[in-house]
C-alpha cells in the first residue's frame, strides 16, 4: 500500500476500508474485497503499477464500470483493482478512416454520441451501454441486440495498446483492417483481463443506417415465437436485431418502463431491420406476414422514432426491471444454434419448476443467445443462491449439449470458470493456457478467472463426478 | 534445398496430430499443404515433411436455418460454394485462387477478397475450428454458434498463422442467404484522388455496396468498379448511388461486366517481379496509390478501396523491383499501415524477404509460437 502511494501519489490510490468496499462487487453475484484500488491517469501509470505488482507478485484486476455479469472485475484472489475511471478520454474521432481512438474508461454510449455528428456509430450496444466502458467491452467481447447483423466487439476493434503484467507496453494493430503477423488484437479481445491491461483502443465506426423499421409481435407461446425466428432467418432475412421476451419479463418491464408491451402474451418478439430506405418496407411486410403465419396475435409497428425508442427502452431496461419481481436474480448467458430454441426453452422452464424458482426470459433470439433470469430472494437464506446456481447449471449443460456455448457475451469470469470442462476438453483448455502463459507468464493478470482453479472448482468437479 | 522426405495425407484429425507429434519428436520440419495455390507466400525454408489435407474433405454439418456450415479443412472453397448454393446460401468470402484453394488454406493465410467491408473477413466469418497441434492433441475453439465468448478466441490466432501453429482440420463459418439481384458500375477517372474519393463515398453510402475496387494499370487512367448484391430495390438504389457519386467527380460511368474476377486473381498472375500487399487506413490509400504509380517498374495496382487493402505489382530489372517493393512497404508504415511482399519471382526470393519490416508485438508472437510448437517444426520460414 505504502509502496503504491510512493509510486503513484496519494490521489491515485485508495486503501481505506470504506473506499475498498465500493469495489468488492460488480453486476454479478460474487464479491471479494481488493487490497488496494488504483486509479491510473496514463499508460505510464499503468505500466509503473504493473511493474510494481510484478516485482511484489501482486494480482492485478482491471475494472471498467463494474457492470460485468460474470464477476470479471472481482479480486477473488486479492490484489490491486485497477479502475480506468480517469482514463476516459476520446482521443480522436477519425471520420475519414472510420475509426475512433479511445481510452479504456470511455463509456460505450458516449462514443456513439460523439460519432453521431459524423453520421457514424459504434455498433456493439450492450444493454448497459449508458454505463459500461469500452475497456470492459474489449475485455468481455461484449455484444448487444444489434450485433446479429453487424458483429460483436471483436469485429469492431482494429488496434490496442496493452500493458503486460511485467509493465511492458505493446501496441497491436492500428487503423488498418489488419496487421502483419498473428492476430493478437483478435486474440486479446474477450480475454477478460487475464492477458493484460488495455490502455488504448482503436475501434471501427460504422455509418448509421439510413432508416429502420421496428416491429413488435405478440404470440400465444414461446414455441410459436421461436419458430417465427427460424422462419424469418430461413426466408433469407437477417434483421439487425431479433429479441424475445416471455410473459414474466414483459410483466416486469411494463411495470417499470411502460413500453407498451401486451401483458397477456406468452411471448413477444422485437424485430428491427435497417439499411437503405429502399426495400425496407417490403422487408417489414415480409416479416409481418411470417409473424402472422406463425400465429402472431397482434403486431405493432413503431411509426415514429419515439415509439421505436420506447419499444427498445423496454428491452434494454429489462434486467433492471427484474427488481419489480424479485429482490435478486441470477442471469445466464448460454448460446445455442437458433434452430434449437424451442427445446432449450423447455429445458429452462423445467429447470425452474424442478427448483421451485421463477425464471424470466429476455434474450437475443436471432443469434440463439439466451438470458434466463433466475429469480430468488437471498432474505430466505444463502441456499437460495445455490438453488439458483443449480438451475443455471442445468440450463448451461443443456446449451452445451445442444452444440452451444456457456456464454455469448457476459464472459466466463469467476462465475462459470468451474464449468469450462463442460464445453472444453483438457487439451482445449491447455491450448488456451499456452496463450495465457505467453502473455502473462507470472500469472498475475486477473487470476481465478476463465480457467478452472483447483481450489474453487474442486466441489464442482466432485459434484459432476457424482 | 533438401528434397521433401515424407508426404503424408492423413484421413482424420487424430492421424494428422500424430504425424505432427512424430515430426516434433524427430525434429522434422513440416509444411501444411491444401490446394497448393499460395506456396509463393513467405520465406519457405527447408521442409522435411508435407502434410496434405487432401483426405480431410467434405461438409461435416450444415443446418441452413442456423446460417452456419462446418467443413473439413481440406475442402475446396469451390466445392463448399456448390453445396451451399444448393441450399440457397453462400459463404460471403471471395478469396483469390477460389477454384483450387481449400478452406483451411484460406483461413491459414487470411486470404480475403473484395467483400470484406460488406460481410467481414475470414476472422469475422470463422466461428469454430478444430486444430491439430505439434504435441499430438486436437483442440477445439469456438463452436457452431454465432456468438460465443467462452475462453480465448483461438480462431483469431489461427487465422493468418500460415501453418506455423497447427493444422486446421475443421472449420465452422457463418453463411448467408444467396442474394436475389446483382448489378455493377464501372467508371474511369483521370486522377487517382478522384477515383479514391468516389470509392470512399460509395463505400460508406447507406446503400451498402458489395465491392468497391480501384484499379490502376500502366495506362494513364484509374478505373473504379462498384457492385451490389441483395434485394432488387436495394441493388437498384446502390448502383444509382454509385453513379451519382461517379458523376459528381467527373467520372465516366458505364455498366459493369465481370472485371472483378480478373482483378481478384492478380496474385495468381503476378509471377514476375514482385507483388506487394499492404493494408492501410482507408483515407491513406489515395496518396499511397499515387506514390506507387510513379515508381519505376510500376505495373498494376488493385485496391479493395472499402477495406484499404492494396496490391501493387512491380516488374522490370531486379534492382528497380527491389527498390520499389521496399519503398512501398516503407510508405505503408509511414501512414500507419503495414504489408509484405506477397509474391516475387523465384530468383528474387533470396534477395527480397517477404516481411522486411518489424511487426508490432513480435516478442509476444514468438512466445506464442514457442508455446504451441516448442520444437519449431511448423513452417520455420514463415514463423515470427
Amino acid at each position: 500500500m505504502r509502496g503504491l502511494v510512493d509510486l503513484l501519489g496519494p490521489s491515485k490510490v485508495l486503501g481505506a476500508r470504506a473506499d475498498l468496499v465500493v469495489y468488492e462487487y460488480d453486476g454479478a453475484v460474487d464479491t471479494a474485497t481488493p487490497d488496494a484500488v488504483v486509479l491510473p491517469e496514463s499508460t505510464a501509470d499503468v505500466s509503473a503499477l504493473a511493474r510494481f505488482c510484478h516485482e511484489h507478485a501482486v494480482p492485478i484486476v482491471p475494472r471498467g464500470a463494474g457492470t460485468g455479469l460474470s464477476g470479471g472485475a472481482i479480486p477473488v484472489e486479492g490484489g490491486v483493482v485497477v479502475s480506468f475511471a480517469r482514463m476516459a478520454r476520446i482521443i480522436e474521432i477519425d471520420a475519414a478512416n472510420l475509426r475512433a481512438v479511445v481510452q479504456p474508461g470511455v463509456i460505450n454510449l458516449h462514443l456513439s454520441t460523439a460519432a453521431a455528428p459524423y453520421g457514424l456509430h459504434f455498433v456493439p450496444d450492450p444493454s448497459s451501454q449508458k454505463a459500461c466502458t469500452l475497456g470492459g467491452n474489449v475485455a468481455e467481447n461484449s455484444g448487444g441486440p444489434h450485433t446479429l447483423a453487424y458483429g460483436v466487439t471483436t469485429n469492431h476493434v482494429t488496434g490496442l495498446e496493452i500493458v503486460l503484467s511485467d509493465g511492458e507496453v505493446v501496441r497491436l494493430g492500428g487503423k488498418a483492417v489488419e496487421d502483419e503477423g498473428y492476430d493478437l488484437v483478435g486474440t486479446f479481445v474477450g480475454s477478460e483481463g487475464t492477458l493484460g491491461l488495455v490502455t488504448e483502443i482503436t475501434v471501427r465506426l460504422v455509418p448509421l443506417p439510413e432508416d429502420k423499421r421496428t416491429l413488435m409481435a405478440a404470440f400465444e407461446t414461446m414455441d410459436a415465437a421461436s419458430e417465427t425466428v427460424s422462419a424469418i432467418i430461413a426466408a433469407g432475412i437477417v434483421p439487425g436485431a431479433i429479441e424475445m421476451m416471455d410473459q414474466l419479463a414483459t410483466e416486469a418491464v411494463e411495470a417499470a418502463v411502460h413500453a407498451g408491451y401486451p401483458l397477456d402474451a406468452g411471448a413477444i418478439l422485437l424485430v428491427e431491420v435497417d439499411g437503405p430506405r429502399d426495400g425496407l418496407d417490403d422487408l417489414r411486410q415480409r416479416i409481418e406476414s411470417i409473424c402472422r403465419e406463425h400465429g402472431a396475435r397482434s403486431i405493432r409497428i413503431a411509426a415514429t422514432t419515439l415509439e421505436r425508442e420506447r419499444l427498445w427502452a423496454g428491452r434494454k431496461g429489462a434486467f433492471a426491471a427484474m427488481g419489480r419481481l424479485s429482490p435478486d436474480y441470477y442471469v445466464q448467458d448460454g448460446v445455442i444454434p437458433r434452430t434449437r430454441l424451442p427445446e432449450i426453452l423447455r429445458v429452462v422452464r423445467e429447470a425452474g419448476e424442478r427448483h421451485h424458482l421463477r425464471i424470466a426470459n429476455v434474450f437475443h433470439a436471432g443469434d440463439g443467445n439466451l438470458h434466463p433470469l433466475i429469480l430468488f430472494d437471498l432474505r430466505d437464506g444463502p441456499e437460495e443462491l445455490e438453488r439458483a446456481k443449480a438451475a443455471g447449471l442445468e440450463i448451461l449443460t443443456a446449451c452445451v449439449e445442444a452444440g452451444g456455448s456457456l456464454t455469448g457475451e457476459h464472459g466466463i469470469g469467476m462465475e462459470k470458470n468451474c464449468y469450462m470442462p463442460l464445453q472444453f476438453a483438457a487439451q482445449d483448455l491447455a491450448a488456451m493456457r499456452r496463450v495465457k502463459d505467453a502473455f502473462d507468464p507470472a500469472g498475475l493478470m486477473n487470476p481465478g478467472k476463465v480457467f478452472p482453479t483447483p481450489s474453487r472448482c474442486r466441489e464442482f468437479a466432485l459434484a459432476a463426478a457424482r | 534445398m533438401t528434397a521433401i522426405g515424407i508426404r503424408a495425407a492423413p484421413t482424420d484429425a487424430a492421424e494428422c496430430a500424430r504425424i505432427l507429434a512424430d515430426a516434433s519428436r524427430d525434429r522434422r520440419t513440416v509444411r501444411v499443404v491444401g490446394g497448393m495455390t499460395k506456396s509463393y507466400i513467405g520465406d519457405a525454408g527447408d521442409i522435411d515433411t508435407e502434410v496434405h489435407t487432401s483426405e480431410l474433405t467434405g461438409i461435416v454439418d450444415h443446418v441452413p436455418a442456423d446460417l452456419t456450415v462446418t467443413v473439413a479443412g481440406g475442402t475446396r472453397i469451390a466445392d463448399l460454394a456448390d453445396a451451399l448454393a444448393r441450399a440457397g446460401q453462400f459463404l460471403p468470402l471471395d478469396p483469390p485462387h477460389a477454384e483450387h484453394a481449400t478452406i483451411g488454406g484460406v483461413i491459414a493465410s487470411n486470404s480475403n477478397g473484395f467483400w470484406r467491408a460488406r460481410y467481414g473477413g475470414v476472422r469475422d466469418l470463422l466461428i469454430g475450428t478444430r486444430i491439430a497441434l505439434p504435441d499430438g492433441t486436437v483442440v477445439r475453439s469456438g463452436g457452431r454458434v454465432v456468438k460465443n465468448v467462452a475462453g480465448y478466441d483461438l480462431n483469431k490466432l489461427i487465422t493468418g498463422s500460415f501453418g506455423t501453429l497447427g493444422v486446421i482440420v475443421e472449420a465452422t463459418l457463418k453463411v448467408l442467404p444467396l442474394p436475389t439481384a446483382s448489378d455493377g458500375v464501372v467508371a474511369r477517372f483521370a486522377r487517382g484522388t478522384d477515383a479514391f474519393a468516389t470509392a470512399g463515398a460509395i463505400a460508406r453510402a447507406a446503400s451498402r455496396p458489395e465491392t468497391v475496387v480501384v484499379e490502376r494499370t500502366a495506362r494513364d487512367d484509374w478505373r473504379l468498379i462498384a457492385t451490389a448484391r441483395g434485394a432488387p430495390a436495394a441493388v437498384a438504389r446502390a448502383t444509382a448511388d454509385a453513379r451519382r457519386e461517379i458523376n459528381a467527380r467527373g467520372g465516366n460511368a458505364a455498366i459493369g461486366g465481370d472485371e472483378l474476377a480478373e482483378l481478384r486473381e492478380l496474385p495468381a498472375h503476378a509471377t514476375d517481379g514482385a507483388l506487394v500487399r499492404v493494408a492501410l487506413p482507408i483515407a491513406a490509400q489515395s496518396a499511397f496509390a499515387d506514390t506507387a504509380a510513379r515508381l519505376e517498374g510500376f505495373a498494376t495496382l488493385v485496391a479493395d478501396a472499402a477495406s484499404g487493402v492494396l496490391r501493387v505489382h512491380v516488374r522490370g530489372d531486379d534492382d528497380a523491383v527491389t527498390r520499389a517493393a521496399e519503398a512501398l512497404l516503407l510508405a505503408a508504415r509511414v501512414v500507419g499501415g503495414g504489408g509484405r511482399v506477397e509474391r516475387r519471382a523465384e530468383h528474387l526470393r533470396a534477395r527480397l524477404v517477404a516481411s522486411p519490416t518489424r511487426t508490432n508485438g513480435e516478442q509476444l508472437m514468438r512466445r506464442i509460437k514457442g508455446a504451441f510448437d516448442p520444437a519449431g517444426i511448423l513452417e520455420p520460414g514463415r514463423s515470427p
